[in-house]
């Protein structure tokens, strides 16, 4: 069940819940899938949706899968204080009207407010052939908050959220302070910005949000159903150099209480960190059970979908870089001369094949000298996945894990997380003015 | 598709919720079923099949208001749900601006729900067969030699078929029912070059109509935009004229269709506040809602709240004619409601009726032709946008050189004003008819 409230105009005047119930068949032969799912879980139901996915399997079966070495059993990377189900929606909203006064008060040039609490805990079993039988008992709460500003006749947004795998103890005055100072913060640069001159030039990333870098330009490029396909610009790169030696990069399942962390992903394999670029060498793809089937080893967890409509595929969770030892942000800004500075961003695509991806700013800083001046906003970024890879030139070591609200869309969205540490790259595309 | 029974679960909800205190509501009851048959070169790779169901329940209760849903609709399952809905309702703050729409503007002509055509009976006699014989002989893989630039490393295509019904019920006595069937078929090839550069190509045709699907090209044509961008290098940063391919040009469309949704307006979060009545842009910039035409996806006879869309101008000449404001919005901006959005834009051709993007090109001498777009954004209070493009240099009013990794950078309100050119090659298969479109002075980066 999903429950929201949304704060507009000063008020807590609208709000809702979702339910949603059902139960997915898979069937699988060889890499090919079958799949079917019922709102029902009546056996009339249950066993009209196996007719419908077993209608891939034309013959008898291609191989076996199997059976996952579980090992001792897994912690709960998001046990809940207290459950979501259990809590009168009444109690949050002196939150939300808090979270308003807050953000008006910090700032006389707020036009509006639009703040909204979502909340939900998703109950999954998982029973397949090799008679392993799974649960996942999953919270997801998020507070998101868009603000309008208005100033001298020049209107500005910013927004700002948090989500956590948590139960009703993620709703904290700190939470709500914390989003009511990012909501505000950067305002009178967001009113000074312009747009850059645009161009080839070095750019640095700042410390979290970044890691949108690693989503687009990497991260899909190893998912390993792409590479099975032999359409991912990475598909010839295992345990190759793809990057300077010190570089790690990773997608990790375990970090607590994150938006991509899994106690078992969509197939039942427990979650757990892969890194996927060691040393600067490719070293693991992310694997569902078809892939890791395919490639002979062992799934990596990453097998995840949306919901009981859709069967698994092979998806991020958090994705992120370890530390570098280059030093600070500062230093990585005197280092780039000249550039920009980014550090908050609204969205990202990437052509698998091709490994273009770009992703858009929303704030940051230009680099002159060696130091900021002026702030830019709305400007699109785009590169070559590997050969951004190649150009990273320096890694800072203040890495941080973004607590927004990400989400991945690749056909069906996944709840995913990412970070980095501030990190330097040389020639990436910048939009702007001639 | 929706039974009768299932209409009386939808008239039950409705009940439900009066007893409960609710003295309005509505009720949306949503059926679709669909199928799939992806191939991996030239074989099933995926085969889906899907049915859905759900009841979407917006409550009005003591001056309150929320919005529900669920898929469980058995009796004792559906009365829980309205009782726990009508309780949440009554914990929010109060908004007497909320209400049904006036029944004077909602529609009386939808009752059987293919009034527009849009439903094929032929959907009920495609067998399972059939669908798997339409995806193989789609696929081009194998089919299609591979030539001493290239070869097709990968193709995967997607045959899907649907049927889809939605009723909506209100307190006012309002019914109108909707009904749809789909059959579509995507395809995205990987093509390798000698160099071992890979390049990717999509291409997709859509029907309300079995007998409306034309599959034959599809596979060929996704293999030639991949092909067409092998050697594909970023062109020099400078101001060219953009001619925009139909298949991508609504991209330009959307956020200012977007700007002009009320919502946007009453926070004060649209680049198009104040222009209702206004020139603000180019006289070449007409637009309208084309929503009753029968057969053609994106046509319906009513919104969300029941309202009835109504034929005609959303920008005529470059001026605002339309702002989309539903009954809760037209109440907070005391403004004459409307619908909640456009339906079915249409951009009319500029500056002659005809015009294919052959003659587009000649009649820009030389820019960049735009192909496809790599993400990017528009600053919604602003229109300020910048998008990463692929697509073509042309000199001559001839495609000379592929362009990749560029981005083109602006803002709406000053592009629109630059339009030379409206085609009249919009493809029918989409729900936004809009067709080559031409601007001068747009920015790129590269």
């Amino acid at each position: 069940m999903l429950s929201s409230l949304m704060l507009r105009d000063g008020e807590v005047s609208s709000g809702g819940y979702t339910v949603d119930y059902g139960c997915g068949v898979r069937v699988l032969h060889g890499e090919k899938t079958g799949y079917a799912y019922s709102e029902s879980t009546d056996m009339p139901s249950l066993l009209a949706a196996a007719r419908a996915a077993s209608a891939i399997a034309a013959g008898s079966g291609n191989g076996g899968f199997a059976k996952t070495a579980f090992g001792p059993a897994k912690p709960n990377y998001y046990p809940m204080q207290r459950d979501w189900r259990g809590a009168d929606a009444a109690e949050f909203l002196p939150g939300l009207n808090k979270l308003e006064a807050l953000i008006r008060a910090k700032d006389s040039r707020v036009m509006k407010v639009i703040a909204l609490l979502g909340y939900s805990v998703s109950d999954i079993l998982m029973y397949n052939s090799l008679d392993e039988l799974t649960s996942d008992l999953r919270p997801m709460a998020s507070m998101s908050v868009q603000v309008v500003f208005q100033s001298k006749g020049s209107v500005q947004t910013k927004s700002a959220s948090r989500s956590f795998r948590m139960g009703v103890e993620f709703f904290t005055d700190e939470l709500i302070k914390e989003v009511a100072e990012e909501a505000t913060s950067g305002i009178d640069a967001m009113f000074e910005a312009k747009r850059p001159a645009g161009g080839q030039m070095s750019v640095v990333m700042g410390a979290g949000a970044s890691g949108i870098l690693l989503h687009e330009a990497m991260g899909h490029a190893f998912e390993a159903d792409f590479n099975r396909k032999g359409q991912s610009v990475f598909a010839d790169k295992m345990g190759k150099q793809i990057c300077r030696k010190g570089i790690n990069i990773l997608d990790d399942g375990t970090l607590p209480f994150f938006r991509g962390s899994c106690n078992y992903d969509d197939e039942g394999v427990p979650g757990q960190k892969t890194y996927m670029v060691t040393d600067g060498v490719l070293t693991s793809y992310l694997h569902d059970r078809i892939s890791a089937r395919f490639y002979g080893v062992a799934p990596t967890g990453n097998g995840r979908r949306e919901s009981f409509r859709y069967h698994p595929i092979p998806r991020m969770r958090s994705t992120y870089m370890e530390n570098g030892a280059d030093g600070t942000v500062e230093d990585l800004i005197k280092m780039a001369g000249s550039g920009i500075y980014v550090d908050e961003f609204a969205n990202g695509e990437v052509k698998i094949g091709e490994g273009d991806f770009t992703f858009y700013v929303k704030s940051g800083y230009l680099i002159e000298n060696g130091r900021l001046t002026m702030p830019v906003k709305d400007i699109n970024i785009i590169g070559n996945g590997p050969q951004a890879l190649a150009d990273i030139e320096a890694v800072a070591g203040d890495l941080k894990v973004d607590p927004g609200r990400w989400t991945c869309g690749k056909g069906q969205s996944a709840p995913v997380s990412c970070g980095i540490p501030s990190v330097l790259i040389k020639n990436l595309t910048v939009g702007g003015g001639q | 598709m929706i039974e009768n029974y299932e209409l009386e679960l939808a008239r039950l909800a409705m009940e439900l919720a009066a007893k409960e205190g609710a003295l309005k509501c509505r009720v949306s009851l949503t059926k679709s079923v669909s199928d799939i048959i992806g191939t991996l070169n030239g074989e099933i790779d995926k085969v889906t099949h899907c049915l859905d169901r759900g009841l979407a329940l917006t409550l009005f209760v003591d001056g309150r208001f929320g919005t529900f849903s669920t898929n469980q609709l058995d009796e004792k399952s559906l009365s829980d749900f309205v009782s726990k809905a009508v309780k949440m309702t009554r914990i929010l703050a109060e908004d007497t601006l909320r209400d049904l729409p006036d029944p004077a503007r909602c529609c009386k002509s939808a009752n059987d729900g293919d009034e527009l055509g849009l439903y094929d009976p032929a959907y009920a006699e495609v067998s399972a067969e059939e669908r798997r014989k339409l995806a193989l002989d789609a696929a081009a893989f194998g089919k299609v030699p591979d030539t001493k630039d290239y070869k097709l490393i990968s193709e995967e295509g997607e045959y899907s078929d649907s049927e889809f019904d939605a009723v909506t019920l209100d307190s006012n006595g309002l019914f109108c029912r909707h009904k749809e069937t789909s059959f579509e078929y995507g395809v995205e090839v990987t093509v390798q070059a000698t160099d071992g550069s890979k390049y990717s190509g999509f291409w997709w045709e859509s029907s309300p109509s079995r007998s409306g699907l034309k599959l034959e090209q599809v596979g060929t044509t996704a293999i030639c935009r991949a092909a067409a961008q092998i050697g594909t290098q970023p062109f020099a940063s400078g101001r060219y004229k953009m001619v925009v391919d139909s298949n991508v040009a609504s991209k330009l469309v959307s956020p200012v269709l977007s700007a002009l949704g009320g919502y946007s307006l009453q926070q004060g979060n649209s680049f198009m506040t104040d222009t209702l009545g206004q020139r603000v842009f180019g006289e070449g910039v007409t637009l309208i809602d084309d929503c009753h035409i029968k057969g053609q996806s994106g046509s319906r006879l009513f919104d969300s709240e029941g309202v009835a869309t109504v034929p005609g101008p959303v920008i005529e000449n470059g001026v605002v004619k339309e702002y989309f404001i539903n009954t809760y919005i037209s109440k907070k901006m005391s403004m004459k409601p409307t619908v909640e959005d456009c339906s079915r834009a249409h951009l009319m051709p500029w500056p002659k009726p005809g015009l294919k993007q052959d003659d587009i090109l000649n009649m820009c001498g030389e820019g960049i032709l735009v192909t496809g777009f790599n993400g990017g954004n528009c600053n919604s209070a602003t229109g300020d946008f910048s998008y990463g493009i692929e697509g073509f240099r042309f000199e001559g009013g001839k495609i000379v050189s592929p362009v990749s990794g560029m981005l083109i950078t602006g803002n709406f309100r000053e592009l629109w004003k630059n339009l030379i050119a409206a085609g009249d090659d919009a493809r029918v298969c989409s729900a936004k008819l809009i067709p080559t479109i031409a601007f001068n002075n747009v920015d790129f980066n590269g």
